[in-house]
């Protein structure tokens, strides 16, 4: 893959260029900035894009605001947003354009080397990686917790691990379950949600995210 | 007129003259010992060479020493008549405190003991107190206007009394009409009081500057304290949290290192733990930072920062606000940390469902209004979180009003006065 890493601190940058390189992938292009991470983005249309949250110059919301106008540029742009913080304010802004295509987890998630490249991976071909302590404020949030109260116990892990975006085979190992169960509790749950049960797994998940991310 | 409305006038009428009367002695009470001194020194007349020493010594010396208990006199009795509360404005002693030097500082000077100290302070107090110069203003005013109305029902059952007893006819008419005046007016004429007191007895504007320095160090030792207590929180979360898991990392690593030979798995093993812990110290000091500075309202401002605070709150919280409020960080921060207090109140104490913040700018400043569909009954206990966030509040000059009844709904409004940016 081609990727972007744009990353303030040098030791963190440094070190996810060398990870990513290790695991076989190009790192095209790095930058400091919000405005060199725009510039980036849109001259490189990378494969996947690693992007921190706070960055100089204001050192605020600088980076999530030029992954969102990259992709407000060119629909569909995979980014994976790195940061100390999750925030639900900024997973819903990410998720608002319903193109999929986007991550958003801790930067710890790199600890886990294999995990972190799933993700990246995950990202780049449409899907989703969000981060479990998001999806599970998702899912407990006042109007969605109301919605989801007829689930059972099981149908709910399936769901938030479906949310973070992971596919079929990936809930089945983490669930100990077979994956003919699994499909099993995701029909009986898009019935008792009332969502189309899309064969792409993708688009399966971003319907799910659309509907936690309804107010 | 029925006789209940006659008793009531006469009774008016004569309670009226007491006042009057009373009025008209305390007002006079200074004007008389000016007079006494003054003849005292035409009797003594230019043969005696201390003739001047009653009028430039003894009179001014009783004025000082009497304005301060006549004013005193007229305050309770504006209070005790009409309920008008008049506030003395009195310089209050400071504690006399013994200093680590071994002299006592009572808030003006250093003396040696105890006793020397209060005396010092107690002369100090009394003399160099503005509000003898206001007091003295109003001996001098009150005899001139409220005295002299208030000499009128007097003056006027004089006449009667004089008048009547003559036998000639134009001093009887003159004593009839001396009644008449005397009861039309008893039951108005020392209500000017009232106003001459509240315009020139009230604090001036030097006391209340005291007063609000007064308030003020008493703010900034709260906000010092408070400010103390939560630094050394952050130092023991560090010193227990993230720096104690960052030793046991480094032990971990170096161990994993040395049985990189012998044990490779084990040495695998530690890694893995070590990995373990980073992640759990990196959760410690999320959670602390958090608590300092939360990341959003360092990245948006206050309005996007509630809205986080609303998505994470277990209720069902709307948030009103009008644009993008963008503030001085301290009181953004003041108000965001006041809107989490009230939201967890909502949930812990009033057992709510649903909540509504808003946040809004009028002419003076900022107001952000908290209301929850819980169980009321909010009470602020000192000590507790809702006199804490009073105190927060004040550092701004902020106010918090509570309207909590029993059986709900609470509303919390928070206003702080900050210039529009």
């Amino acid at each position: 893959m081609r990727i972007v890493v744009a990353e303030d601190l040098y030791l963190l940058r440094d070190g996810m260029v060398r990870l990513i390189e290790a695991y076989g992938h190009e790192v095209v292009a790095t930058a400091a900035t919000g405005p060199e991470t725009l510039e980036a983005l849109l001259t490189w249309r990378p494969d996947v894009a690693v992007v921190d949250v706070r960055m100089p110059p204001t050192q605020s919301d600088e980076g999530l605001r030029a992954a969102l106008a990259a992709r407000a540029e060119l629909p569909g742009l995979p980014v994976l947003i790195l940061s100390q913080y999750v925030e639900q304010l900024y997973a819903r802004e990410l998720l608002a354009d319903g193109t999929g295509a986007v991550g958003y987890l801790l930067k710890e998630s790199v600890f886990d080397a294999d995990e972190f490249i799933d993700a990246l991976r995950r990202v780049a071909a449409g899907g989703t990686a969000m981060d479990p302590a998001v999806i599970s404020k998702l899912l407990s949030s006042g109007s969605s917790h109301r919605r989801l109260e007829h689930l059972t116990e099981r149908e709910h892990s399936v769901l938030s691990l479906m949310a973070e975006g992971l596919s079929n085979q990936a809930i089945a190992q983490r669930l100990f379950l077979s994956d003919s169960a699994i499909s099993k509790y995701t029909t009986s749950l898009f019935g008792k949600l009332g969502l189309t049960d899309d064969d792409s797994s993708n688009r399966r998940v971003l319907a799910v995210l659309a509907y936690l991310n309804e107010p | 007129m029925n006789t209940r409305q006659v008793t009531s006038w006469a009774a008016r009428a004569g309670g009226g003259l007491v006042r009057a009367c009373v009025v008209l002695v305390l007002s006079m009470v200074v004007p008389a010992v000016w007079a006494a001194t003054v003849a005292l020194g035409i009797r003594w007349g230019a043969g005696n060479p201390w003739s001047w020493l009653p009028v430039v010594l003894v009179a001014p010396l009783a004025t000082l020493v009497l304005s301060r208990p006549v004013c005193r006199a007229f305050r309770s009795l504006v209070t005790r008549w009409t309920d008008t509360v008049i506030a003395p404005g009195y310089r209050q002693a400071p504690p006399v405190v013994l200093m680590s030097t071994g002299y006592w500082w009572n808030g003006f000077s250093y003396e040696r003991t105890h006793r020397d100290a209060r005396l010092d302070q107690r002369w100090r107090l009394r003399w160099n107190d503005p509000a003898n110069w206001r007091d003295l203003r109003f001996t001098a005013i009150v005899p001139l206007t409220a005295g002299l109305l208030a000499a009128v029902p007097p003056a006027g059952v004089a006449a009667a009394v004089i008048g009547m007893a003559q036998p000639a006819l134009p001093a009887r008419l003159i004593g009839v009409l001396g009644l008449a005046v005397a009861i039309g007016s008893a039951p108005y004429a020392w209500r000017c009081v009232e106003p001459v007191a509240v315009r020139f007895l009230r604090a001036s504007a030097a006391m209340e500057l005291a007063e609000r320095v007064d308030e003020l160090t008493a703010q900034r030792a709260d906000a010092t304290i408070a400010q103390a207590a939560e630094i050394r929180r952050i130092e023991r979360d560090l010193h227990d949290g993230a720096q104690a898991r960052l030793v046991g990392l480094g032990l971990s690593l170096a161990t994993a290192e040395k049985l990189m030979e012998t044990d490779p798995e084990a040495a695998r093993a530690l890694m893995r733990e070590a990995r373990a812990g980073a992640a759990t110290s990196l959760t410690e000091l999320r959670e602390l930072v958090k608590g300092i500075n939360p990341p959003v309202l360092n990245d948006r401002g206050l309005v996007d920062a509630v809205r986080a605070l609303a998505l994470d709150s277990p209720l069902e919280v709307t948030v009103s606000a009008e644009g993008r409020l963008r503030l001085d960080p301290p009181i953004e921060s003041a108000a965001y940390f006041g809107t989490a207090e009230l939201l967890t109140n909502a949930v812990k104490h009033a057992h709510a469902t649903r909540a509504r913040v808003s946040l809004a700018r009028d002419d003076t400043g900022i107001v952000v209004t908290v209301e929850d569909d819980g169980g009321g009954g909010a009470d602020e206990r000192p000590g507790g979180g809702l006199a804490g966030l009073r105190r927060r509040l004040a550092v701004f000059d902020g106010t918090l009003d509570i309207t909590s009844p029993a059986g709900g709904p609470t509303c919390v409004r928070m206003a702080v006065p900050c210039a529009s940016s």
